[in-house]
């Protein structure tokens, strides 16, 4: 589906709002980047999860990724995942 | 100037056990969860799988006078009919010296059931008008005011609210309040009844909400567990109490609370062991007097491993030799209530020389190396305990209790 967001768009999505959140470079967020690393807080990161969610029109799993430790990369992933389920009904 | 000491006289509890302090103990004595499957018109709508809540077979307006239950909140009505049994236990007219007597009640939220019932009906259902009582139902002071009301009490009456420490700085007050001569008699505790669906699904959204059970200090616990409930002390200055011949409970020897002036969730070690600390030295206690410790234990990551290093922070080597058990494992998080119903497992533990359990535990965390009793309760030598609560917020408070 094109209206779909590629992985490229939603990794640009989620680090723009990382970004913000947490006031610093957009250059300087990875896919390999932690949260931790990035200095985003606990509070922060449940927050981010949140505006994502409302972002995509998305629920997270119930016991999503432990967003302390795991990567952007694995954000964008559980992000993609959850499009997919979106689009399937 | 000599302390005035303080003693407990009296308690009642509304609880996932029913209504009481015997049934309360005799679950968490043991080593049964009340935890159950979320019983909710909504459940289907919030992630929350479980809860410990009233059994359904509770009735209690049956238990209120029917002129007082329109005015009553749920929260309310916990926290009168815990206040009847603690009254009814203490054997005092309170009635009849309500000049100084008492109450300061710890509630997280308050009246938030009829919020919540009327927010809908404006917002929801586009009603014209509010329902009438709805301010008075609501205000976080009820539950203290109807305490009061209830039993005559003349004293000092406020509500105290520190989230989850909202019980423990509430019997901290009304300790103080007798230390000082404010009153000689105090009726204290905490009451919450936070199930509601705005709240259910405002702690979802937090993320800290375990999907299986509470499993505090087990490797792999998943959060807290919400709960609800009330539960009420009769604090009496204890030369009064002797010379009316009264059954002491226990001492509450002393209180110590403290703020981490850090994070509005994180916990701090830091800020934890000096409440503790500071009710060692409120109650003149020494580490090696305290024979057990409720937790605070909530079931989070983030706590349990805190909390561990507050508890070795506080006590040192002695840390290691003290049963540490959170009966929130059983009882659930009742947030506001939830050191007031603690309270009475401690004071129950303290009279039976047995230690609640830590219950649901399957995996030992090398973070929360203390004896946290998995599972099985056991009779312990208990002269003195302590009773931990932090809350959101940073704010910390700690009771010690001690034999009467």
């Amino acid at each position: 589906m094109s209206d779909t967001p590629d992985e490229k768009a939603i990794f640009e999505e989620i680090a723009s709002q990382i970004a913000a959140k947490a006031k610093i470079d957009l250059a300087t967020i990875q896919p390999e980047s932690t949260l931790k690393d990035i200095g985003v807080s606990s509070l922060d990161a449940i927050e981010l999860l949140f505006d994502i969610e409302e972002h995509y029109g998305i629920t997270f799993p119930d016991q999503g990724p432990n967003f302390g430790s795991d990567t952007v990369q694995q954000l964008v992933d559980v992000v993609k995942d959850a499009l997919a389920a979106k689009a399937q009904g | 100037m000599i302390k005035r000491r303080i003693v407990i006289t009296g308690m009642g509890a509304v609880s996932p056990y029913g209504v009481g302090v015997a049934p309360l103990w005799q679950g968490l004595r043991e080593g049964r969860s009340a935890i159950a499957p979320l019983r909710h018109p909504e459940a289907a709508r919030v992630r929350m799988k479980v809860a410990a809540q009233l059994p359904e077979d509770v009735d209690l307006a049956a238990l209120m006078s029917e002129s007082m239950l329109p005015l009553l909140d749920r929260c309310s009505q916990f926290v009168v009919a815990a206040s009847n049994e603690a009254v009814r236990q203490c054997g005092l007219d309170v009635r009849a010296e309500g000049d100084r007597i008492g109450a300061i009640i710890g509630t997280g939220i308050g009246g938030v059931t009829s919020h919540d019932e009327q927010s809908k009906r404006l917002y929801g259902e586009g009603a014209e008008r509010m329902h009438p009582l709805t301010i008075v139902r609501t205000m976080a002071n009820a539950p203290a005011s109807h305490v009061s009301m209830t039993h005559g009490l003349r004293g000092p009456v406020f509500t105290v609210s520190s989230a989850c420490a909202s019980a423990n700085h509430a019997v901290a007050q009304a300790l103080a309040a007798i230390r000082s001569g404010a009153a000689d008699v105090m009726l204290t505790g905490g009451t919450e009844a936070c199930l509601t669906f705005g709240l259910l699904k405002a702690w979802d959204a937090m993320r800290v909400i375990a999907d299986d059970t509470c499993r505090p200090f087990s490797a792999n616990r998943r959060g807290l567990v919400l709960g609800e409930g009330a539960a009420v002390f009769v604090l009496e200055e204890m030369e009064h109490a002797k010379a009316r011949g009264a059954t002491i409970l226990a001492e509450l020897a002393g209180a110590g609370m403290s703020a981490d002036a850090g994070d509005i969730v994180a916990p701090s070690a830091e800020g934890a062991a000096l409440s503790i600390t500071r009710a060692l030295q409120d109650a003149e206690l020494e580490a090696a007097d305290i024979g057990y410790i409720n937790a605070h234990g909530t079931g989070t990551l983030a706590n349990d491993a805190t909390e561990t290093r507050a508890i070795r922070l506080a006590l040192g080597t002695h840390a290691q030799g003290i049963p540490v058990t959170s009966t929130k494992s059983m009882h659930g998080h009742a947030l506001g209530a939830a050191g007031a119903l603690e309270l009475a497992a401690m004071v129950s533990a303290l009279n039976d020389q047995f230690v609640p359990p830590t219950a649901n535990f399957e995996q030992a965390d090398p973070a929360c190396d203390l004896d946290i009793v998995p599972n099985t309760g056991r009779p312990a030598k208990i002269r003195a305990a302590l009773s931990n609560s932090f809350a959101f917020g940073g704010l910390n408070a700690v009771l010690a209790v001690g034999q009467a």
